[in-house]
């Protein structure tokens, strides 16, 4: 398909300009003036609706297909929540308006970090991160400062699993942390002798994800954190899985001191094609005098902005961070209540223990346990016939279907991370067992097809390593005239 | 209310498929002493009560109801109606990042366009698919200055940044072992450029400037770049992307990276955020470059298509030796900006910026001639400019309020920074000069 440089047409135009009939001639300096020509296209209106309508058309979504990405938690994004962040009482406010006018954000605000507290086992909060990766900055720099008030200047590691996030990690350079990488064991849960031996009085943290991106809860959870706690180093916790454990376990009885949540996953805010998130992180008591500014507080005449505190970490954002994602978030949470929150994390343990019992007979489980929200597969049965993990998941699109996280988490081989979620019925699960049925007699018979998918899709397999080989990031346009 | 499609037929048949007797059992990993019980009666509400609560809050934000002069980087102009109408669309708003291009070209190829309107904008050779907001650009393209020099530990920032970015930035680097060294302004809003001639030297990694700066002042951005290039200096401007349509691009600015909001393009005001922070640089940077990056590529049938490419910079490839941790970025909200780009196109992005500008030169020019307001620098402005009140100021502000008018973002100095877009009509202008006098 063109791309919208490609569809310009001398002096076609979709815009106007409000007032345009008030004419004011103040002059504009020369010396200012751009010389180079502004190279974009000429689109009208028409064409500019139709260009994105096909180009959406060219995408799957979870409104239009079966989206079962691990680690995603692509649930239903409810409408009403998209009418609720459109009211205008909400998008015309400014970020800096004065508080008294701005009452609802800040109770929306107020509410929420209590709210997500509750449900953490946490004491305090902050909604300005952007993501969790943003969150996860955020939760770690907190606990820098800490240690660097305490003038515990020899804390430089962050302990990490190797089937954490590729987000942690980073994270922790981004930090200016070393980080110390702790195997997983046989039973995919963290190697107990590893982390006694790893940790140390360089200790300043351990990043730990629970259910882990096996999809396993760590039964050992509360020996984990007594080792990192026994040498004076905190516990934060990645909930990019929580949508596994609300109302049924939480992440501050576990032992962890500080975390994020991704609203863009298990409180249904919608990911938009990679974005935009919002990362809330929440801490405990001891923690809790480093969180970012600005904060929101409440007395007598109403909500309050304060922009200063003395040990904060500062600032992550410049506003209050993606107020339009969490207000979603919050209206969410209001639907369902406690009660309904429970309820998500119990069926979307169920529909994905459903769906592993039925994956054994085409895939190797490394972790037969119960699993969590999501579960691995190792899908290299099929290597002597040159059929990986990848070409499984390209056939699924031929079969209408999103496919799973692949070659995600690293250690395992031909890695499938697979995640169904509470929004989806029996019947869709059965039937993406019959899609995995058929794709693994297709490759049984003759693996033709699965080398050569996807097919039904608007391209077919992509050139990855041409892109990266030889770059081709823009279109211009041609010089005019 | 919930929405989880199976209820306890299903619930029941699958329990006993898989060979448990309750959903109890599903959960016996986690030791007995950390479950808790949950809520016995349900306390959700239905859309209705739910939807209503919403109408409730937002009832109770008053500010929409005033006329709003407040900028100091959020700015109130109009979204093009197609933007929703696009950013709805199920297949972008529900979609997850592209990791499957062959499921995902719709979203690849607007992610690309995004990119090549930004390069378009600001001339730049390469953009990636946005960070989350103008403040983390700011603060990504100053570590990729910082990767660029690895020898180097101090970047020069101007005074005229936004503070709420300053502050994003200070954050961003205060674990790590780097400077930062603030550049002044004169009495004119503009950099002093003495002062950079003293500052930039060989250990500067980066310098970064702001354009229009805080106070909406057309800076000596190419002037400080040429002297910052002597040291090879990684040259960063920041700039709201409307400016392009009128203004040099960054490249005849002289810039390696140029970042900003594009929350002026498409983007509601929504209490500050979602935004997107755009960055584009020169081709060589581009192993620096943070975040994602649409590619073209062919299919197997040679057909063209779009896919993520340069993951090597990464964290999901890259890990701890990544250019950045960002993962999930601002895609819908870069989607809006490049929509309401599209929408303006080639004419319209220059007839919005000059429609900004003089707006904004026109109220400038009206309060200039009031007794008891100051305009506090003498150089050209975009949409936004200082003005100083002999009154106090938490005076004059009431007085507006009272009007239905918020006039502006207090400063220090009692003064007020006011922003004028294009979405003021003259009669709306006239009346805050109205306003300004009964209180100046």
């Amino acid at each position: 398909m063109k791309t919208a440089f490609e569809k310009t047409q001398s002096k076609q135009r979709a815009y106007t300009i409000p007032f345009s009939y008030e004419t004011l001639s103040f002059p504009f300096p020369p010396e200012l003036q751009r010389q180079s020509p502004l190279m974009l296209p000429e689109i009208s209106e028409i064409d500019l609706t139709r260009h994105f309508a096909n180009l959406a058309e060219r995408n799957m979504g979870i409104d239009t297909n079966f989206y079962p990405l691990g680690s995603c938690t692509m649930k239903l994004n409810p409408r009403v929540n998209e009418v609720a962040a459109a009211l205008p009482g909400f998008a015309r406010t400014h970020p800096l308006a004065p508080d008294e006018t701005v009452q609802g954000n800040l109770q929306i605000i107020d509410e929420l970090i209590g709210f997500l507290c509750k449900l953490c086992g946490m004491t305090a909060g902050t909604l300005t991160p952007n993501a969790g990766a943003q969150g996860e900055f955020t939760g770690i720099h907190m606990i820098a400062a800490y240690h660097r008030q305490k003038g515990d200047q020899d804390r430089t590691e962050i302990l990490i699993p190797d089937n954490a996030h590729g987000t942690n990690p980073a994270t922790a350079a981004m930090a200016g942390f070393k980080t110390i990488t702790i195997p997983t064991n046989a039973q995919g849960d963290m190697n107990l002798d590893d982390l006694r031996k790893a940790v140390s009085k360089r200790t300043a943290g351990l990043m730990l994800t629970n259910p882990n991106t096996l999809g396993l809860f760590s039964p050992v959870i509360s020996e984990i954190c007594k080792i990192v706690h026994d040498v004076g180093g905190f516990l934060y916790y990645d909930g990019a899985n929580l949508n596994s454990i609300m109302n049924i376990a939480r992440p501050g009885d576990m032992g962890f001191d500080v975390m994020h949540i991704n609203l863009h996953k298990t409180f249904s805010t919608p990911h938009g094609g990679g974005g935009p998130g919002s990362g809330p992180v929440l801490c405990n008591e001891i923690l809790k005098p480093f969180l970012p500014v600005p904060q929101v507080y409440k007395d007598k005449s109403g909500y309050h902005v304060k922009w200063d505190e003395p040990n904060s970490i500062g600032q992550v954002a410049p506003f209050h961070g993606n107020f339009g994602i969490y207000l979603r978030a919050y209206l969410y949470a209001k639907l369902h209540g406690n009660f309904g929150l429970r309820k998500i994390s119990e069926v979307a343990v169920l529909n994905a223990n459903y769906l592993k019992s039925k994956m054994g007979q085409f895939f190797a489980i490394p972790f037969p346990q119960t699993c969590m929200h999501e579960f691995v597969v190792q899908a290299d049965r099929f290597l002597d016939k040159g059929v990986r993990a990848a070409d499984i998941a390209k056939r699924m699109l031929d079969y209408g279907v999103h496919a799973p996280t692949v070659y995600f988490p690293l250690i395992i081989k031909e890695c499938m991370l697979i995640e169904p979620t509470e929004s989806e019925s029996k019947a869709t699960l059965d039937h993406f067992i019959q899609i995995i049925e058929a794709i693994v007699n297709e490759i049984n018979a003759d693996p033709f097809n699965v080398f050569n998918a996807p097919q039904s899709t608007p391209v077919s397999r992509l050139d990855e390593v041409r892109a990266a080989k030889q770059p081709i990031l823009k279109h211009t346009l041609v010089q005019p005239f | 209310m919930d929405f989880i499609s199976n209820k306890s037929p299903q619930i029941a048949a699958m329990l006993s498929e898989i060979g448990l007797d309750g959903i109890d059992d599903l959960f016996s990993s986690i030791p007995s002493d950390l479950r808790i019980r949950g809520p016995e009666t349900d306390d959700g509400l239905s859309e209705y009560e739910g939807l209503r609560l919403m109408e409730e809050l937002a009832v109770k934000n008053t500010f929409s109801s005033y006329e709003n002069y407040l900028g100091a980087g959020a700015y109130e102009h109009h979204v093009p109606a197609l933007v929703s109408s696009i950013t709805s669309k199920s297949e972008f708003l529900t979609s997850y990042t592209p990791y499957q291009a062959e499921a995902s070209q719709g979203m690849l190829q607007a992610i690309f366009e995004f990119q090549s309107a930004i390069c378009a904008l600001t001339g730049m050779d390469v953009a990636n698919a946005s960070v989350y907001d103008g403040a983390s650009a700011c603060a990504e393209a100053i570590l990729m200055a910082f990767r660029h020099h690895k020898n180097r530990n101090k970047v020069l920032i101007g005074q005229s940044l936004n503070p709420r970015y300053g502050a994003v930035i200070k954050t961003y680097l205060q674990c790590l072992d780097y400077n930062i060294v603030t550049i002044p302004f004169t009495k004119d809003g503009g950099v002093d450029l003495d002062f950079i001639r003293k500052e930039a030297d060989h250990t500067t990694a980066a310098i970064l400037l702001q354009n229009p700066n805080y106070f909406g002042v057309l800076d000596d951005v190419r002037a400080s770049f040429e002297i910052a290039k002597k040291e090879s200096i990684i040259c960063i401007v920041c700039a709201d992307p409307i400016v392009y349509g009128i203004c040099p691009s960054a490249k005849e600015l002289l810039a390696d990276i140029a970042v900003g909001d594009c929350q002026p393009l498409g983007l509601p005001l929504e209490f500050g955020g979602p935004y997107a922070g755009y960055m584009a640089c020169r081709q060589d940077l581009v192993r620096q470059l943070p975040g994602r990056i649409a590619g073209e590529t062919v299919d197997t049938h040679g057909e063209r298509g779009f896919v993520l490419t340069l993951q090597a910079r990464e964290q999901h490839i890259r890990r701890e030796k990544a250019t950045s941790n960002i993962c999930t970025n601002q895609a819908l909200a870069s989607l809006a900006s490049l929509v309401t780009i599209l929408w303006y196109g080639k004419e319209g992005m220059k007839e919005l910026a000059m429609a900004n500008y003089q707006r904004a030169a026109y109220l400038k020019s009206r309060l200039q001639k009031i007794n008891g307001i100051l305009i506090s620098h003498g150089r050209t402005t975009f949409n936004e400019f200082v003005a100083e009140f002999k009154m106090p100021l938490d005076k004059v502000i009431k007085h507006f309020q009272k009007n239905g008018i918020q006039p502006g973002v207090s400063l220090n100095n009692n003064s007020l920074l006011i922003a004028v877009t294009e979405v003021k009509s003259l009669q709306q202008l006239d009346r805050y000069v109205k306003v300004a006098q009964e209180v100046a």
